[in-house]
């Protein structure tokens, strides 16, 4: 009962403790119901029913009035992170490239002016760095997650 | 009958509807705008009126001739108040005219781009800084820009065009000065054939995000009866201007001295009329109805009773700049109870694509006091369910939180005051530990493999704990 989720800080691994039927971590008991009902008991004594489902890799868990995603990662698979790419948080299109390769940018530095969903969208440098390359024109279209630029 | 393009069939008004016509083509300009083939589906299914809801063609006074010369009853004002208050900057001139008062500023008409940046630089020092570029065939945001700094106008202004150009095919621009620190109060107004034009008092709408609402009340929790008099009999008189008949809503700033100004007329219904409907018990869509037809609106002497507040429901990443997102609506399980109205365009199972807005719905809460109606928000929002695409839901419940929506005090930039550095979520470790929980607790279960869900498809689908109970009704 060792599962694996993606984190900001890496990857995260989990191991649940069985008390009958009921699972828990760190002081938090999870009481499955028939039917793929849940409640969790919390650490505090909050009781909350928890709803959740599976999308791809990703656990989407609401309770509380909050909704959490965790992305499982499978045993054995590495997760591959573009370090330095900047991807397309929509499908769109390019209406501006404000930087060459060889520029030197600052972190916050507009980088493209993309076009989705009828609003335009600034594509800004995440951190200090030199553009290694830039993948798109002015007028292309993109595909989400298209990685748009590198940065070093 | 509804009409959709091929990339909307299938959705929800496509099923509510008795009739469907699809319309050709693959871009909007091909289908939603195209008033040829909105007429001949008009015509093949016999269908006597046309109302053109809010966006796309609501505010295009062509359609509205169009649609009277096809011999169709169009729901809305005539094509010449349409026209008066379409174009900003002649609505701006007849609102001077009619002696409501309008927000400083001036009127650029340049076509040319050059020619049009030369004046508008020229017309920014005399209005003074800060001011806000409008397009006058703008709205919804588009073509609009805030310039803080000289340095940074002409950037603003060719992006402004540009938006504008793209957006309404019009790329003349106006300037105004930027009210700080000023309330956005719109008054709804109804006005019949038979010469009856009343208002049904006002809504704040202060809360925006780059100037989209995301969070509409009335009445306004700061409004006293003598302003609403005031502003109430300026926006009959911006209506009576433009010989108008039919529902409109009279947009104002009001600054800080109290003093209001004419922003612009929507001439259409518009997305935040749920909380007049529930303050005044108007059922505004009916009285747009009763008037197409000829008739006398239905509607007494004004009563607003208790108070209503709207949020939009966006598919959108708050937390990541609120950036428009895309997914499956695996779970989408919405609050119910007395005094919660839900006007939505999705559900459970639909895809959020990124073809058009990412407005998904509005939530509307009821209640006899602001605060109780304030309370009755946090708990729908906490009970209400999206999963599968990242909504703003958890955005909206902290806003209830948020002083100046607690004390009423909100202005225009509430939200950039509120979060200069772009919003997150609250930290709640003890939840995130307990979601964490959950979802190494259902992947261990096996629950995605389970398809017992509704909309669920080969095990991917999501996994619900009401759906599966399967009760039946006698």
């Amino acid at each position: 009962m060792q599962h694996t989720f993606a984190s900001k800080e890496g990857p995260l691994e989990v191991t649940l403790a069985r008390n009958g039927e009921a699972f828990l971590l760190e002081g938090h008991e999870l009481t499955p119901h028939s039917r793929g009902r849940m409640h969790v008991r919390m650490r505090d004594g909050r009781t909350c029913l928890v709803h959740a489902a599976k999308v791809g890799d990703i656990w989407w868990i609401h309770l509380q009035g909050r909704t959490y995603r965790w992305e499982r990662i499978e045993p054995g698979s590495s997760s591959a992170e573009d370090e330095g790419g900047l991807v397309a948080p929509m499908p769109g299109k390019v209406l501006e490239v404000l930087v060459k390769e060889g520029d030197a940018v600052e972190a916050g530095t507009p980088l493209m002016v993309l076009e989705a969903m009828k609003m335009e969208h600034r594509i800004v440098a995440s951190s200090d760095g030199t553009v290694l390359s830039v993948h798109f024109n002015e007028g292309d279209q993109v595909a989400q997650g298209a990685v748009l630029l590198e940065l070093e | 009958m509804a009409v959709c393009a091929p990339n909307d069939v299938g959705t929800m008004f496509t099923e509510m509807a008795d009739e469907v016509v699809v319309l050709q083509g693959e871009s909007i300009g091909e289908t939603y705008l195209n008033q040829e083939q909105i007429l001949q589906a008009a015509s093949a299914t016999g269908a006597t009126a046309i109302h053109p809801g809010f966006g796309f063609l609501s505010e295009r006074a062509d359609f509205a001739r169009a649609v009277k010369k096809a011999g169709l009853v169009w729901i809305g004002p005539s094509a010449q108040a349409i026209e008066k208050m379409g174009d900003k900057m002649t609505a701006r001139q007849t609102m001077r005219a009619a002696g409501v008062p309008v927000i400083p500023g001036e009127e650029v008409e340049e076509q040319d781009e050059s020619a049009a940046l030369e004046a508008l630089r020229e017309a920014s020092t005399r209005v003074g800084y800060p001011l806000l570029l409008k397009a006058s065939s703008g709205g919804g945001g588009k073509g609009m820009r805030a310039v803080h700094d000289p340095a940074d106008f002409d950037q603003a202004a060719r992006g402004a065009r540009r938006e504008a150009v793209a957006a309404f095919g019009d790329g003349r621009i106006y300037i105004e000065r930027l009210l700080s620190g000023s309330k956005h109060i719109e008054i709804q107004i109804l006005a019949d054939a038979q010469g009856r034009t009343i208002h049904l008092g006002e809504r704040e709408c202060s809360v925006q995000r780059r100037h989209q609402k995301v969070f509409e009340e009335a009445p306004g929790p700061t409004m006293t009866v003598e302003l609403r008099e005031a502003m109430g009999q300026a926006a009959v008189a911006a209506a009576q201007a433009v010989d108008y008949v039919g529902a409109g809503t009279v947009e104002f700033l009001l600054a800080p001295s109290g003093e209001f100004f004419f922003l612009e007329m929507n001439t259409r219904i518009q997305v935040e009329h749920p909380v007049t409907e529930y303050v005044t018990g108007v059922d505004i869509v009916r009285e747009q109805l009763r008037i197409a037809n000829g008739e006398a609106m239905s509607c007494g002497p004004l009563m607003i009773r208790g108070h209503a507040i709207e949020v939009r429901l966006y598919a959108e990443d708050a937390a990541n700049g609120f950036l428009p997102s895309i997914g499956p609506l695996s779970v989408f399980r919405p609050p119910e109870g007395p005094g919660i109205r839900l006007d939505t365009g999705v559900r459970e199972g639909d895809e959020v694509t990124p073809n058009y807005d990412p407005m998904l719905a509005k939530l509307i809460v009821w209640a006899p006091s602001r605060p109780e109606a304030l309370q009755k928000m946090r708990r729908a929002l906490d009970e209400f369910v999206v999963l599968g695409t990242i909504t703003n839901i958890e955005f909206l419940r902290d806003l209830c939180d948020a002083p100046p929506v607690v004390d009423g005090s909100t202005t225009t930039t509430t939200i950039d005051d509120l979060w200069p550095n772009g919003w997150n979520p609250p930290a709640a470790p003890m939840l995130e530990e307990a979601s964490l929980l959950a979802a190494a607790s259902a992947e261990t279960l096996g629950l995605h493999r389970r398809s017992t869900t509704v909309g669920s498809d080969n095990g991917k689908g999501p996994v619900s704990p009401f759906a599966t109970i399967q009760r039946r009704f006698p």
